[in-house]
């Protein structure tokens, strides 16, 4: 018996090459305005480069024009020396470095106790029951709502910062952990039963990796969250971080810098986010 | 020796909805391959689930070589139509699987067994493959195999082919019928295809609708004997059997199935 079709998409690995679907009708680009067309290889990185460009193209010609005001509205040529500076003078990497570590010890401590928590919410009824009023009322609570209360309970610290991310992260991350273990199929549950698993092995050995390419989504979008709590925090009680620095830079007009600040937020998230997709597309091979 | 399997005045109710009515009694000799045919919804899938010790009976009893059915455990291993296998294990690890929580092999013994049965269901080539790599015929494979490496007596298949193309399943047909012989397995295999029950059975078990009852059991194993081939399904006593069975079922499901 052999390998019947790998799946619907594209020739399985080694199978001879098959020719591009444009390549049958050079003049037309059929996988341009096909819905849901596959793109060609290196079309895709190239749309996305080529458009980013063209933005900031468009925004510098622009500023240079003169139809923006640069202290409200500086080109992107003003933010990125603004940013060099920033680099040389400012120990912006510095700051950076700060929030990310924030970030991560608060997602982190989120992220361990939202996954056995959250898997034992859904995978009991009796702690899903017990726990969900509570997580869901929580839930709502606007973080910014509940800085004043943490900066009584924990002073202006470390410790507000990492509970304000926590606080925005965990909960939520909870409800997705028990979605996640909702998910996953019964049978698998029942064949490891079968075969004389106990239910602390159905947890670990079946459940868990049963949810794990979704829970790794998860835990990528909740992370990027975590950036928005962080710098409420840092506005509100930081001397240090990139929250402080795009504040400080305000005070002063200093547009530029303020910006530089915001870019720098989003090429780290770029960065990270490129980074977890990469590790789930790795991790995740048998998914294809 | 009596039955392997035994239901004795088994029903079943979840919550408001009695699935099982009137007091079901059957006995499934050892190595003895019974299908399950009836119209959907009549609790096949359920009686088959309390007998893996999935569910539990409301009043009866199910019996095991006499001895009442408890939690599940690998002497009853299930073969599902879907979800099937794991799909981030290979295809060999799938089937090391059904050994992964014996404690009484090593980890040696463990490995030449789920090797034995990887070839014996023709996967030892597609050993490092995922089952997402293989066809839906192959995945099936792959949980027989992780029941047979288990050890498991009784195999308990509920529909395990529903999702295969008519050429496929013939082909898993005959093989899982000579692995039935070979290995002497007991089988409880469900399914609504009449003629997979016919090719498959030593006995087919037919269902009323609800309130789900017994209708008529046909005796394939003396009509058509033990041995079953893919000439048999074109001669002549398959087809005359095929079409009283036909009769029956429909007789049985009162024109629903
Ligand atoms: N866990 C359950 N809770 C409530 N009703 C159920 C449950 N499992 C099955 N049923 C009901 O029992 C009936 C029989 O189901 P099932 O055993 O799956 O039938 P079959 O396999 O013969 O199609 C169906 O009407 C189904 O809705
Ligand atoms: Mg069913």
């Amino acid at each position: 018996m052999a390998v019947e079709g790998r799946a619907i998409d594209g020739p399985a690995a080694g199978a001879p090459a098959a020719p591009d679907a444009g390549s049958r009708r050079p003049s037309a680009a059929p996988w341009l305005f096909r819905l849901r067309a596959p793109l060609p290889r290196y079309v895709g990185p190239a749309f996305a480069v080529g458009t980013s460009f063209a933005i900031l193209g468009l925004w510098e010609f622009t500023a240079r024009l003169g139809l923006t005001t640069p202290m409200f509205f500086p080109a992107p040529s003003a933010i990125f020396l603004a940013m060099v500076r920033m680099f040389a003078e400012q120990h912006l990497l510095w700051h950076a470095w700060i929030s990310t570590l924030r970030v991560w010890e608060a997602f982190l401590l989120a992220a361990v106790m939202a996954v056995p928590i959250g898997m034992l919410m859904s995978g009991y009824r009796a702690v899903g029951a017990a726990l969900e009023p509570a997580v869901d009322f929580i839930r709502y609570l606007p973080v910014p709502a509940l800085v004043p209360l943490s900066i009584i309970w924990f002073g202006v610290g470390e410790e507000t910062k990492i509970f304000l991310l926590w606080l925005g992260t965990f909960f939520q991350l909870v409800l997705l952990v028990a979605d996640d273990m909702r998910r996953v199929p019964q049978e698998y549950v029942e064949i490891a039963y079968t075969v004389g698993a106990n239910q602390g092995q159905v947890l670990k050995d079946v459940a868990f990796r049963a949810m794990l390419p979704g829970l790794v989504d998860n835990l990528r979008i909740t992370l990027g969250w975590c950036w928005t709590y962080l710098i409420i925090a840092e506005i509100v009680a930081a001397d240090s971080g990139l929250g402080f620095v795009i504040w400080a830079a305000r005070r002063y007009m200093k547009t530029p810098e303020v910006m530089a600040g915001v870019v720098l937020i989003g090429f780290i998230g770029l960065a990270t986010d490129q980074l977890l997709r990469l590790i789930h597309r790795r991790a995740f091979r048998y998914l294809a | 020796m009596g039955p392997h399997l035994q239901f004795d005045h088994v029903t079943k109710r979840f919550g408001e909805v009695q699935v099982v009515e009137t007091p079901f009694d059957l006995a499934i000799a050892r190595h003895e391959f019974v299908v399950f045919l009836g119209p959907s919804g009549c609790g096949k899938t359920t009686l088959m689930r309390m007998v893996g010790g999935l569910d539990l009976p409301t009043t009866g009893e199910i019996r095991l070589d006499g001895a009442p059915v408890g939690k599940p455990d690998h002497r009853r291993g299930m073969v599902f139509q879907s979800y099937s296998s794991f799909p981030w294990l290979t295809v060999a690890q799938n089937v090391a699987f059904g050994l992964r929580y014996r404690s009484d092999l090593t980890e040696q013994e463990k490995a030449v067994r789920a090797e034995r049965y990887l070839d014996l269901v023709g996967l030892y080539e597609f050993s490092d493959h995922y089952p997402n790599q293989v066809s839906g015929g192959m995945r099936q494979r792959i949980a027989i195999a992780r029941t047979l490496a288990a050890g498991s007596d009784v195999l308990l298949m509920d529909e395990p082919f529903g999702a295969l193309d008519a050429l496929r399943r013939e082909q898993l047909q005959t093989e899982l019928r000579r692995i039935q012989r070979r290995d002497a397995k007991t089988i409880v295999f469900v399914t609504h295809d009449v003629e997979e029950a016919l090719f498959l059975a030593d006995r087919v078990v037919v269902f009323s609708k609800r309130p789900t009852r017994i209708v008529a059991e046909i005796d394939v194993k003396s009509r058509l004997g033990e041995e079953r081939t893919l000439e048999m399904r074109d001669g002549e006593d398959f087809f005359a059997l095929r079409r009283e069975a036909i009769g029956t079922v429909r007789a049985a499901a009162g024109g629903e199935l």
